[in-house]
Parts: C-alpha cells; structure tokens; sequence
C-alpha cells in the first residue's frame, strides 16, 4: 500500500512539472525574451487589397438615398432634425464633404480598401472612397488625447482576440478588435443621417477561407452614440480579397 | 484508501485541459435589423434584384411570380429555408447538445419563429447520399476554425434568395460562419447555386444576446383565403407582369440596376448608373 501511494506522488510531481508550473522559477534564472511584435503576433493576415461586395443596403450605399429616407437606422428625434436639414452644397462649401467616409460609415461606403503595415505596431487602411486613411494603433488604449483634435478616423486602439493558444499551443486563428474615438461629427448615411463627436466605434475584423478560392473579410462595426442613436447601431460589411491593386482607384470625397 | 482516491483526483486535474477552441452560440439571439430592414420586416418589392448575381433564368422564374401564391393552401404554413431564415425578420435561439463523457459539444440547434428546428452536427458524421431527402432545414454539419464555427448545408429544397420571387434552386449548397464578437453574433452565408446564381451570394447578418426574450410558437393554421378553383396557381406568363419597373420608378434607380447580376455587386457599377 505504502509503495503504491508513493508512485502516485511520483506520478503526480512529474505531472506538476510536465505541466509547466515550475516555469517561473525557470524564468526567473533566464532572461526574458523581447515580447512578439502585434504584427508579429498577428493570428489571421489582413493585408492585401480588398472589394466591397454590396449585397445589402443597396439602394442607400450605392446610391445618394433621397432626404428623409431613413430606413433601418435607430435615430433618435435629434438625428432627425440633424438629417432633415441635411444640404450637400452647404457640407461641400463649409469643407464638411467628407462627413459620409468618416470611421463610423467609411467601411460600408463601396470601393476598395487596401490593408498593410504601417510599422509592427499599427495597421493601416487606405480607402479608395474618400481617399482616406485610418491608423489602429495597438497598445493604445482610452479615449483620444484631448491635444488631439478631432478628424474624420480618429484615434483607433487595436487589439488582437486570439483563439486557442494556451498552454503553448499555436494560436487556432483570431480576431482584431478596434475601439475608435476622437472622431469629427460625420454621417452614417450620405444622404445626412447624423453621428456626433462622442460617438464611439467598435468594430471586429474576422477572416474567412472558402473552397473555391475566395477569401473574405467581414467587419461588424457597431456605432454608440447616446445623442443621435437610440440603441447600438450593427452593421457588418464583407470584402473580398483581390489578386492586387492594379484597379485601385482612390477618389475624393463627394457630396453627391 | 482515501489517500489513493485524492491523488487519483490530484493526478486527473493535472491531465486534463479544458476544450478551449469551442465558443458557445447557445443563448437567446435578438436579430438587428439594421441592414435592409425594408426588405426584411413589411417585405422586399416587385422587381428589387438589387445586388444579388442572378442570372436570366432567375429573372424569368421571378418576373412569372405573383405574390398571390402565398394564398394557397400549400404555401401557407411553408418555413423559411436555412439559407434565408438568417435574414428573416425573427428571434433566435441556439441550442448545444454536449457529450456526457467528453463534455465537447456534438451539436447546436437553431430555431427561429416561423422555421424548422435546425440541427447542425459537430460529430463528424457524413452528408447523406445526394438522393436523400431534401427538407427546408437541409442537412448541416460544421467543423471549427479557430472560435468561428463554419457550417455546410446541403440537402435544401428549393427556396427563395429573396422574398419576392428569385428563386434558389435544390441543387445549391450554403457555407455558413458563425462568429461571436462579445454579445453579437455575426453570421455570414455564401449561397453557391449553379442553376441560378453566377458568382457565390454572400450576405452577413447580425444578432445581438438578448436574455430575457423568449421564441414564441407558431402554430400555423391552413384556411381558404382566396376562393379560386383547385387548379389554378397565380402566376403571370413571360412578359406580361405589369409591376417590374415600379420599385425602379419609386426609388428612381435605373432599371438595368433593379434586374441585379453580378455586376450591380462591385463598387464600378456606380460609374455606369451615374447621371451625367
């Protein structure tokens, strides 16, 4: 009986060990290696130029949607009175014309977007619509500096959500989480559906791999605003992945 | 004895690892209507093919259909296939089934008001034979890709891409990824049918984790709601359905816009309907 317990405990302590537990004692004798990089750490890739595919809200991205034609959006009566006296000419002659491709909207505009590394620690998009330029920052965290001032993408705090990978284990794929704030009052829908300055944008990039080849990118953005929205506005936009950027075509921001 | 049991519990701890790469979707699921809410709530109108890559033959089967069909007795109690039921205007509700031994779950099941129960098997068992029964729910397996489930649906019988008559043939399969971001669940569908689609449909929808809803039954009663004879199935012969420009008119879109295709998909499509 005595010998028996004892090779459980033998078994046990190997356990304990094999497990991993004593690490620290380990570490603390070695020197630490330098932590991976984000873009080191990166569980999917999201580089490469990218077509939005509009099979949803057709007739309010792909076209100018009328005034009044609100469909869909939870607006409180402020975002009503905000977008019934919605005036395009106004917006292009004040320099407001890119309202519509700020961070809150600039993903469900069609067009292309081309995604790289802008160093190993942000990742940047450039937009064909609007010509604009967003920069996700990891690492940081929190609202934007007050110094800063307010701008069409504000500030984006990034963050990876790896799936898998404990205990050693390589990463089984993931997600990239981003948090946008400091953002200049835009439009979530050309045609003047209102998004103010203390919106906040969360949005979730996901990437998938299909049989024949294809590859998609699938972002769900979901837009907070306590003044002009009346519950967390979702969307999710998908992109397809394109050989390269022989087609790319920036333009400007446009009114109409 | 005791001692034996402790250290037999000691050593099992330190065995086991916990199955980290299932996500749980089972909970209470509000649908976010805040994509084509027109479409999905009072329904989509006559002629809208806004975006979605048909081809002539699904032009043809929708430009024949008439919204009266759903007046007959045989159509009035039809679920939502598996495909469309993810943008139907409903509640969800997952389900998991987990293995009493491994503790891995073997299953979800999705319902929606107005649907069938919906299993999707994650034992790794096969599709069935192609001659096998087709169904509304179709027969659906999935497999994990890091935390998003990704499913495949084959066995559909024919249904609808679009509730206004563009039709998805039996013989499409779905691809489905279900992801969970915190408390939204996005779902996104590549609808490949090689009857009448052109290039695969893709389509993401979104729910967001309501606890305190609840699924309502649907007991769905059949009535005679038209009286027309037994044989007479409401339809409108090629070229002769009056309505397929008014949702062009309307909206003024251009009504090579409205007919779809896989061109009205892709962001240069608004430089050819552009007005000068």
């Amino acid at each position: 009986m005595k010998r028996e317990v004892a090779g459980l405990w033998a078994v046990a302590v190997v356990m304990y060990v094999g497990a991993g537990l004593s690490r620290p004692v380990i570490a603390a004798q070695q020197p630490q290696p330098p932590a991976p990089t984000p873009r080191a750490q990166a569980p999917i890739d999201l580089t490469g130029y990218w077509v939005s595919i509009v099979t949803e809200d057709w007739r309010w991205r792909m076209v100018t949607p009328p005034k009044g034609d609100y469909a869909s959006v939870p607006m409180t009566p402020a975002a009503r009175k905000v977008a019934d006296a919605w005036d395009p000419k106004r917006d292009a002659a004040s320099g407001e014309a890119c309202r519509a491709y700020g961070a809150g909207a600039i993903m469900r505009v069609p067009g292309r977007i081309h995604i790289t590394w802008e160093n190993d620690t942000t990742l940047r998009i450039d937009t064909e619509a609007g010509t604009q330029t967003r920069l996700f920052r990891f690492g940081a965290s929190g609202p934007a500096a007050p110094a800063a001032p307010p701008s069409w993408q504000g500030r984006s705090a990034a963050q990876w959500q790896i799936s898998g990978g404990r205990r050693g284990a390589p990463p089984a794929g993931g997600s990239l989480r981003v948090v946008t704030t400091g953002l200049r009052p835009g439009y979530l829908r050309k045609n003047g559906v209102p998004y103010s300055a203390n919106a906040v944008v969360t949005e979730y990039y996901n990437r998938t791999n299909e049989p024949n080849g294809d590859t998609w990118l699938v972002v769900t953005t979901v837009v907070e605003d306590p003044m002009y929205l009346n519950g967390r506005f979702v969307t999710s936009s998908h992109f397809k992945k394109a050989a390269d950027g022989s087609v790319w075509n920036p333009t400007p921001c446009d009114v109409s | 004895m005791k001692v034996r049991i402790t250290l037999l519990w000691f050593v099992a701890a330190l065995v086991v690892t916990p199955a980290y790469a299932q996500m749980d979707f089972s909970g209470e699921w509000g649908v976010r209507m805040y994509e084509d809410q027109p479409e999905r709530v009072p329904g989509p109108e006559l002629g809208d093919f806004l975006g979605i890559p048909i081809n002539d033959a699904a032009r043809l089967r929708a430009a024949a259909w008439d919204a009266s069909l759903q007046t007959l007795r045989e159509w009035q109690c039809r679920p939502h296939s598996a495909d469309y039921i993810w943008r139907g205007p409903s509640q969800l509700k997952i389900s998991k089934e987990v293995d009493p031994v491994s503790r891995e779950i073997v299953a979800f099941h999705a319902e929606w008001l107005r649907s069938v129960d919906r299993p999707v098997y994650l034992d790794g068992r096969p599709h069935p034979s192609p001659n096998a029964p087709h169904t509304w729910g179709g027969f659906s397996t999935g497999r994990w890709e890091g935390d998003m489930l990704t499913v495949t649906v084959t066995h559909l019988k024919e249904g609808y891409v679009r509730r206004n008559g563009l039709p998805r043939s039996d013989k499409a399969t779905v691809r489905e990824h279900w992801i969970r971001n915190g408390d939204f669940l996005t779902v996104m569908t590549v609808v490949t049918d090689p009857v009448y689609l052109t290039e695969p449909f893709v389509r993401t929808t979104d729910y967001e984790l309501t606890v305190n809803q609840q699924v309502p039954p649907y007991p769905c009663g059949v009535v005679q709601e038209i009286v027309r004879p037994k044989d007479q199935v409401p339809h409108f012969l090629p070229g002769s359905n009056p309505y397929m420009e008014e949702f062009a008119t309307k909206h003024k879109i251009p009504v090579e816009a409205t007919r779809g295709g896989a061109e009205t998909m892709y962001p240069e499509f608004r430089a050819k309907i552009r007005k000068p």
